[in-house]
């Protein structure tokens, strides 16, 4: 598993074209993406059930484009604490919002203004009042040391130039006894320099 | 990387294939990219 991608390149222009694609999903989300997005792909490649789907505002299920399927793992516990690390549209925070149930919380994570417009407004569509979402960036969360029961995430830690960085954060805001429970992607042998320094195959 | 953050019993639990279909597959292919549901315990 290759999870550790030091590279050249401007991490501030990797986040900079990362904001665009991702706010460009949020605007157009039927344009030509390299990677699948909404309700049909999540049920169809990675196991989610259509129908809690479909029970969703479009707002969330059409931007979806992750990678795996955190919720495969378990169930949430009713009043847990979780967060969702690049919540995007909010599809994967809405499904926690309702396991937890009105006694638990949940906090949904992005960087993308646009994101975060889309997932307040299906919250609100979806009248769930226990998910919020907050603008940060994954290395330096706006949350008190082990205040989290779960850490979802669902293909984003992958895009992460400084992954070290981003797990000790995760660590620092999980409670003792609480868990990391998502989906990324991995490499199954390193990339080379080119590969490593070009910035498409990190934003698509 | 995840154990030595200080999480434990980290583990792979499923794979998946999320680039199938679309135009970076053979990209992924070639690169041995997997999509994969991860689990770990902080103490």
């Amino acid at each position: 598993m290759a999870l550790v991608c030091p590279i050249d390149f401007d991490k501030d222009k990797l986040k900079s074209e990362l904001r665009l694609t991702y706010t460009q999903v949020a605007v157009d989300p039927a344009g030509d993406y390299h990677f699948h997005r909404g309700a049909e792909y999540a049920a169809k490649h990675l196991g989610y059930d259509l129908a809690a789907l479909k029970a969703l505002p479009l707002a969330a299920t059409e931007v979806f484009c992750g990678t795996g399927n955190p919720f495969k793992m378990g169930t949430l516990e009713t009043g847990a604490t979780v967060i969702d690390i690049g919540s995007g549209g909010g599809m994967d925070c809405l499904l926690a919002a309702k396991q937890v149930g009105p006694d638990g919380t949940v906090i949904g994570i992005d960087m993308t203004d646009a994101m975060l417009e889309r997932s307040g407004g299906a919250a609100r569509a979806a009248g769930l009042v226990n998910v919020r979402f907050e603008k940060a960036d994954m290395t330096s969360l706006p949350l008190a040391d082990d205040s989290v029961d779960v850490v979802i995430s669902n293909g984003v830690i992958n895009l992460a130039p400084d992954k070290e960085a981003v797990f000790a954060e995760l660590f620092r805001v999980v409670k003792p006894g609480g868990r990391l429970q998502f989906a990324d992607i991995i490499m199954k042998s390193e990339l080379s320099e080119n590969a490593r320094n070009n910035i498409d195959l990190w934003t698509g | 990387m995840i154990e030595q953050a200080g999480f434990r019993n980290a583990k792979l639990v499923e794979k998946f294939d999320p680039f199938l279909g679309t135009s970076k597959e053979s990209t992924a292919r070639n690169y041995g990219v997997d999509g994969v549901n991860f689990l770990a315990y902080k103490g």
